[in-house]
Order: C-alpha cells, then structure tokens, then sequence
C-alpha cells in the first residue's frame, strides 16, 4: 500500500525575493518538518519542473536539489509542461511499487514572475506544436480556440466561464497560501479585457511562483507515526501535441483515458468522491474536466457551475477546487500538480482549515499538460 | 531570431497547403502574443478545415471582426510570419484570407 504522509507548500504568488531554489529548499525542508523524518530516509527524489532551462537556463536540478539537501539518492526531474508535478507523483508511485524505493519525496516547484509576460508566453507555447507557435498562437488562444466550440456547441456563453473563476475565487479567499485571496465577481470578471477570445484576463490561471512537496511511502512503520492517505489509484495518458489532430475539440480525452483508467484501478463510483482538484488553468478546462472525468454528463457542466454547484458551503455531493484552483491559488506551473494532490491530503486528513470539507471518503486530483497532451489523475482515500 | 536552418525546412512543407480553401473550424482572437508576434497583435488565429480533408492552424488576416464566424470559407497564403530583426531572415509561412467577402 502506498501512502502519502505529508505535504507542505510555499506561499503562491509574486516571491520576489525567493528563487526557484530558495522555494524547492523551503518546501523540502518544510515537509520533512512536518512528517518528522529525517533527511537519510528519503530513498528517491522526484521533481515537476517546466520551464527552469527555457526561462533562467537553469538546468541539472538533480544536483542542485542533491545540493540544497545535502543527499546523494537518485532524484528525477519531470517535464510535463502543466502536468510536470502530477506526472513526477506519477512516477515516484511506480518507482516505489518497483520496489526501488520506500520512501520517496516528490517537489514541484516553478519561477515564473521574474519575466516578462511575453517572455512566460514564449516559454508555454515552447509545448504546442511547431505549426500552433508559427501561427504566433498561444495557451489562452488554444483553450479560447475549444471555449468557442464548447459555448457555441451547448449555447452558453461568457458568463458561464465566469462563474468557474468567481468560485474559485471565494475558495481562493479561504486559502492563506493562495495568490489571490480575494473574492471576484462573475460581473467583475466579464468586464476583464480579452486575453484570447473568448477568454479574459480572468477567466486565465496567473504567472506565479511556489512550490510544494509530498512525501510518499510503502513503509508502515511511517504511515502508522503521522497522518496518513493512501494513494487509491495514479493513472497518466497522452494525447496528439496538435488540437488540430484531436478527436474532439471539446473535451480533452487523455482525461477521458486517464479517468476512466484510474476509477477502474480504484474500484470506486464518482459519486464516492467528494472534493476534487480539477485543472483550471482556464476556466473552460475546469468544465471540460468535470464532464470528461465523468462526474457530469457533457454539455451540463457549464449550467452547474452556474447554479452554484461544486461551490464551499454549498449542498453539492462533490466540492470543486477548494484550494482555489489554478485561477485563484495561482499556477507556478510545476508545482500545480502537487499542489492539487497535496490540498486533497489535507481535506482528507482534516487539515483543511476554514475551506474543510466533512465527511470524506475520496478525494481525486487532476492534472493537464499542454492543450490536453497529457492527463494526470489521482486518487486518494482516507 | 529563428535559423535560416529552420526556414528552409519548414518552408519546404508551404507549397503543399497554398492555394486551398477550407472553413473555419473555431477560431480565437489574441491580444497577448509572445515576443515574435508583439507587431501584429491583436490578431485572429483559425483551426481551418480544408476541403481536401487536411486541417490547418495558422493566422486569419486582411478581415474586419463581424465576419470572423464558424464555418466561414477561407483560403491559404503567403505572408510574412514573425517579426524579425534587420538582417535575420525574414521568414514566410502560411496565412488564411476570408473569401467571397
């Protein structure tokens, strides 16, 4: 059985004054803290990063984490643009079940803030297809590409999107380590100028910085010290680079895949799972999400979400993104994953502070690479 | 600045797709480009069906908003695709115009 015993995350945001090695040593630290072990019982390490060599030609961050850290176990680095940190949990949990390892830390961690915002455009679109970054085509642009579809296909419109972002806004209120915790209108947010059309400024996940770190094991000597989760079920698929290749444009099916995959391994309804961290890095993706994880049938997410479902506090069977989601808990790219893995460990174990959600059971996580390259879903039960 | 390498590669597939006509799929408007694309902003990029069954992604230009619609019929050109210095290469790719308009 694997568990996850601890998570710690930097604050979100504009942190100037920390590098991304600074954020990667804070959160290591941070959580070995709180599970109480030391340094010398991490067998492994594994690390979600996208773009530290595209941005600060910063690579080799096997050594450099080795560095902070003081060790000399094996550490790995994973790129899976936006999925870089759910894909590097991923894999620590094969890496484990491999018998590799017992314990395992896995860090996601990204420095956004010091660039420009078209340099951090430059840098995402380095993950879409050489015929996408010709036609100068961006991430805002290619969700904004499948949001047309999506809205003009089930006759809904801008002020649907809007929702998704005014909710996780309120979650994001809720949140200390969040970006932004203040509460945002749907009105406020469909006055935001355009970014991509049909998406706003605020429909779109912010530049920031932070990282977060989960320690993994199979030890139960461990599991029995502290508070533990099992990791129920990790599945990952992939997709064609190209949107102009997909099956769909509206739906992203390395979710369906992914999804589908891990429910079965799990053994478990939708209907079990009571929080989820879905990925919103627009708005629109955050509906995609709930209709091709199967919670919702497709076409119905975006009156849900309207009528407040999924909202804290409401009477929703499952609560959506109580971190605050991409949008308000902020996206420092390779630490999204774990961020999304970790806040569905503290809603289980309790330790979800004004945002905690009674009586779970299950909780999933799901992480997007790209425009839909790559899916990550987990699992995870109390 | 983008190698003349690359231009000459890529340029070799232009030929293929000049000329043809399609519909517009879906299509977005940017308003915040990367750094290459600063000059020609805001701009409309199209997922173009094209009628001999290939799809194509790349910029729609010469065309006022209300006519920008889902399966409007479009044909590919040539236009210059990024901005570049001086004495870079200057690099040509494949843009859509609105026809019968």
């Amino acid at each position: 059985m694997l568990s996850i015993i601890g998570y710690y995350t930097t604050q979100f945001g504009e942190l100037w004054e920390h590098s991304l090695f600074d954020l990667v040593e804070e959160a290591a630290s941070g959580v070995l803290k709180s599970t109480s072990i030391e340094k010398k019982q991490i067998d492994a390490v594994f690390f979600g990063n996208m773009m530290a060599g595209v941005l600060e030609n910063n690579l080799l961050s096997s050594a450099k984490i080795a560095e902070v850290l003081g060790i000399h176990v094996p550490i790995f680095r994973t790129e899976g643009a936006c999925a870089s940190g759910g894909m590097a949990f991923h894999l620590a949990t094969r890496y484990i079940q491999s018998g590799s390892a017992k314990t395992v830390m896995v860090i996601g961690g990204e420095k956004m803030t010091d660039y420009s915002p078209e340099e951090v455009t430059d840098a995402l679109a380095a993950a879409s297809s050489g015929e996408e970054q010709e036609a100068g085509m961006t991430f805002p642009g290619l969700y904004g590409m499948m949001a047309r579809i999506y809205l003009d296909k089930y006759e809904y419109t801008e002020e649907h999107l809007a929702h998704v972002a005014s909710k996780n806004h309120y979650h994001g209120s809720l949140n200390d380590k969040a970006h932004f915790k203040r509460e945002i209108s749907p009105e406020k947010i469909l006055k935001s100028p355009y970014v991509a059309s049909p998406l706003k400024i605020l429909d779109c996940s912010p530049i920031s910085d932070g990282a977060c770190a989960i320690v993994l094991t199979s030890d139960k000597n461990l599991v029995k010290r502290g508070k533990g989760v099992e990791v129920v079920s990790s599945e990952m698929a992939t997709d064609v680079i190209s949107l102009k290749n997909r099956k769909s444009l509206d739906s992203i099916e390395a979710t369906c895949i992914a999804g589908q995959k891990a429910f079965k391994k799990a053994g478990i309804t939708r209907r079990e799972v009571g929080v989820a961290e879905v990925h919103d890095c627009f708005t629109i993706a955050e509906l995609f999400a709930l209709e091709d994880l199967g919670f919702w049938k497709k076409g119905t997410a975006g009156g849900k979400i309207k009528e407040g479902e999924g909202k804290y506090g409401s009477t929703s069977k499952l609560i959506i993104n109580t971190s605050g989601g991409l949008k308000a808990a902020g996206h420092p790219v390779g630490a999204t994953g774990i961020k999304q893995i970790g806040e569905v460990y503290l809603q289980l174990t309790g330790q979800a502070d004004r945002r905690q959600v009674k009586n779970l059971r299950y909780g999933l996580a799901h992480n997007v690479g790209g425009s839909g390259g790559v899916a990550v879903v987990t699992i995870l039960g109390s | 600045m983008i190698s003349p390498v690359k231009i000459w590669r890529r340029q070799k597939e232009i030929r293929k797709i000049l000329g043809k006509k399609g519909s517009i799929v879906t299509f977005t408007k940017i308003f915040i480009p990367g750094s290459d694309f600063k000059k020609y902003a805001p701009y409309f990029v199209v997922l173009v069906q094209l009628d001999d069954g290939e799809r194509s992604t790349a910029q729609l230009v010469d065309c006022t908003d209300t006519k920008v619609k889902i399966g409007a019929r479009v044909k590919a050109i040539l236009r210059k695709v990024r901005e570049v210095s001086s004495e870079d290469v200057i690099a040509y790719g494949v843009k859509f115009k609105l026809i019968n308009s």
